[in-house]
């Protein structure tokens, strides 16, 4: 099978696994795999570092969607009969927006987008690049477009960071909780709430002592400028949750060959079926070739009898035939170990396919490599 | 400056995948071996470094590794019971206060409030924990969350004394801010790997923190290849027939990695102004005390 046997069909492609383990280019080979195929893809990425912007030689992205210049695909010697876009996802736009089209009136959003803790909350809680993300495949995919959006997710902990930080988020948002804690600060007026003073009752009075009051009263007027959303903010989040867990949507998981991650793989693996949610595909990156494929002598002395018939001299210190067979042995071991993973990783998701990408001999920063990338998910290299 | 070890606090970053753990270990290893008393604290979800030294996981207990050297995982309700109890004492008022579903749901909203309780942790071992009228610890090293996460993570105190400027957790917020900014308190570290995307990171990185007044630690470019072969052998090798062709791709490969260690060296020498440590490619897999021996040697110059 090739990946895109395995993914035929969807509409969506949620790149998800640990840091560091290439999930930016593996979204990016693959929204131009789906744009050489004549689809009009878009690749949404989730980064301050703007790795996506320096693998497609993009120097602004935004949350605006950019088309990647045919003249680059041209200078890679690629010729797409479809169109790959980029787009970054800006965190504080998305939630402004988001604010916008969810707020009763334009004062209501006004006062939420210019109350501080807002600013602050939005940026700074845990799962809100998640959310987002989520929220902005479901408002780009809901366009229609674009036939393929590939996300490349934050680098989360965990897949239930992932899937459930919009609940999260949602239950601050939550006014009835609101109500229960900071009910003692607020009284219920005809236009609604009203803000007291200082803080009453024994537990805001001793979560007081740990925050300061102050906190607590900013978190009381951002709630009633919040007043009435929650419910419309809860129903699209059901919505995007929805649109990801259906078969419209494919999730990918991405992993290197080393043990740490491949754990966190399967972790990952086992939280979306805890969700009802099959792994579409597994991607192998940087899985080291083993030299030994071409035969050939690999100890010291057939070494050295390699070299003599060859009519190379071995000289240097340490001698060129012991560097060539620690270097061969180091490699050796190294290929010895990751089919070791991989072959792990297969065992325990009996079922999903897998596809090994070699370590490659130079980083991927461009459409060249993002290509050769596409060539082994396709088993053409 | 002082040394790296002298201080009380080093923090290590950068992005995920480029070690951070294996380096904090080393640190650590190093620091204990001088005959300080050293804790390592590790933030994030799933702890590692007992492990390297073969150990079960120490849990949200501080657990002896080696001979002064100790590691604990800092966990946010733990650290938030342990917090709230030294600010409220009355075991009973926290319950009352801190443990119902609608207390649950204000410290969810409070800002960065499971970051803030383990800083808070990390920075009440690093300066205010005393054992026989000393502080208990010598070093602490934080082992600290992936680049983005990391620096929310370190800019807590200051997001949150935008917010709040008055009671107990904002007066220990200064103190932790304090003791951020200090270069002969704290020292912030930055590792990266001879690859493209982790050098963008750790230049952004290192930028941010700078911009933040985080005190200079060094960078470590983790996962380096010394060159082995001279370009007259390597093209011998990789044109030496069949019988080579194993020994020539694996010599080939080797050099390719060398010249992007070098590559890589050259770049952030240029755009990073922190000393730049080469800590070697390790060709082990499972991470023993022998492979993290070996890092504390590599980086003995920079501490």
């Amino acid at each position: 099978m090739n990946f895109a046997d395995a993914v035929r069909g969807r509409k969506i492609l949620c790149c998800v696994g640990s840091g560091g383990v290439g999930k930016t280019t593996t979204a990016a080979a693959l929204a131009l795999r789906a744009a050489m195929d004549g689809k009009r893809t878009l690749v949404l990425t989730i980064d301050p570092a703007r790795r996506l912007a320096n693998s497609l030689g993009l120097k602004e992205m935004g949350n605006e969607e950019t088309r990647i210049e045919p003249s680059l695909f041209a200078q890679a010697g690629l010729h797409p009969r479809g169109e790959m876009w980029a787009m970054m996802l800006d965190l504080k736009h998305t939630w402004d927006d988001l604010v916008r089209r969810q707020a009763r009136s334009a004062e209501q959003a006004k006062a939420i987008l210019e109350n501080q803790l807002y600013q602050t909350l939005s940026t700074a809680m845990a799962g809100s690049i998640e959310y987002m993300a989520m929220e902005k495949v479901y408002e780009v995919y809901n366009s229609g477009r674009f036939e393929l959006v590939v996300l490349d997710t934050p680098p989360t902990s965990n897949a239930l960071d992932f899937l459930h930080a919009a609940d999260r988020i949602l239950d601050v948002l939550d006014n009835n909780a609101m109500r229960i804690v900071l009910g003692p600060m607020l009284r219920a007026g005809k236009f609604g709430f009203k803000l007291l003073a200082a803080p009453s009752g024994l537990v805001l009075r001793t979560l007081a002592r740990f925050t300061g009051s102050d906190f607590l009263r900013d978190l009381a007027g951002f709630m009633m400028a919040f007043e009435g959303m929650y419910e419309g903010f809860k129903e699209r989040a059901g919505k995007v949750k929805a649109l990801l867990t259906s078969r419209e949507a494919a999730f990918v998981l991405v992993t290197s060959p080393n043990p740490h991650t491949t754990q966190e793989a399967l972790f990952f693996h086992q939280a979306l079926h805890k969700d009802g949610i099959g792994t579409a595909a597994v991607i192998v990156n940087r899985v080291q070739r083993d030299p030994r494929r071409h035969g050939g002598p690999d100890n010291l002395p057939a070494l050295k009898e390699a070299l003599q018939l060859a009519q190379i001299k071995d000289t240097g210190s340490p001698l060129l035939s012991e560097r060539l067979c620690q270097t061969l042995n180091e490699q050796a071991t190294l290929a010895d170990l990751d089919r070791r993973e991989v072959e792990r990783l297969h065992q325990a998701l009996r079922g999903v396919p897998l596809f090994s990408v070699p370590r490659l001999r130079k980083d991927v920063h461009d459409l060249a490599g993002l290509w050769q990338i596409d060539r082994y998910l396709s088993g053409e290299d | 400056m002082s040394g790296l070890l002298d201080r009380r606090l080093v923090v290590v970053t950068g992005k995920g995948g480029t070690g951070k753990s294996t380096l904090s270990a080393a640190i650590a290893l190093a620091s204990a071996r001088r005959g300080k008393k050293t804790l390592v604290c590790e933030v994030v979800a799933k702890e590692r470094v007992a492990d390297f030294f073969g150990r079960p996981p120490s849990g949200t207990q501080i657990r002896e590794l080696l001979p002064n050297l100790h590691s604990v995982h800092v966990r946010p309700r733990e650290a938030m019971r342990e917090y709230a109890l030294m600010t409220i004492k009355y075991e009973t008022l926290y319950k009352i206060a801190f443990e119902n579903a609608a207390a649950r749901y204000f410290l969810a909203a409070a800002p960065s409030l499971a970051e803030i309780v383990m800083l808070g942790k990390v920075w009440w071992h690093a300066s205010r924990e005393m054992e026989r009228g000393r502080l208990r610890w010598d070093l602490v090293v934080l082992d600290a969350p992936a680049t983005g996460h990391g620096l929310t993570f370190l800019s807590v105190p200051e997001v949150f004394l935008r917010l709040v400027q008055e009671g107990p957790l904002a007066r220990d917020m200064r103190g932790m801010q304090s003791l951020l900014a200090d270069p002969q308190r704290c020292g912030v570290c930055v590792v990266t790997l001879p690859e493209e995307m982790p050098a963008n990171e750790a230049i952004e990185l290192d930028r941010a923190l700078r911009a933040r007044n985080f005190p200079d630690g060094p960078l470590f470019l983790n996962g380096t290849f010394d060159s082995r072969f001279s370009p007259q052998e390597l093209l011998q090798a990789t044109r030496g027939g069949p019988l080579l062709a194993a020994a020539g791709e694996a010599a080939d490969n080797h050099e390719a990695r060398a010249q992007l260690s070098a590559q890589y060296e050259g770049v952030l020498r240029e755009a990073v102004p922190r000393p730049l440590t080469r800590v070697p490619y390790l060709f082990e897999r499972s991470f023993g005390v022998q492979a993290i021996d070996r890092v504390a040697h590599a980086i003995e110059g920079a501490l």
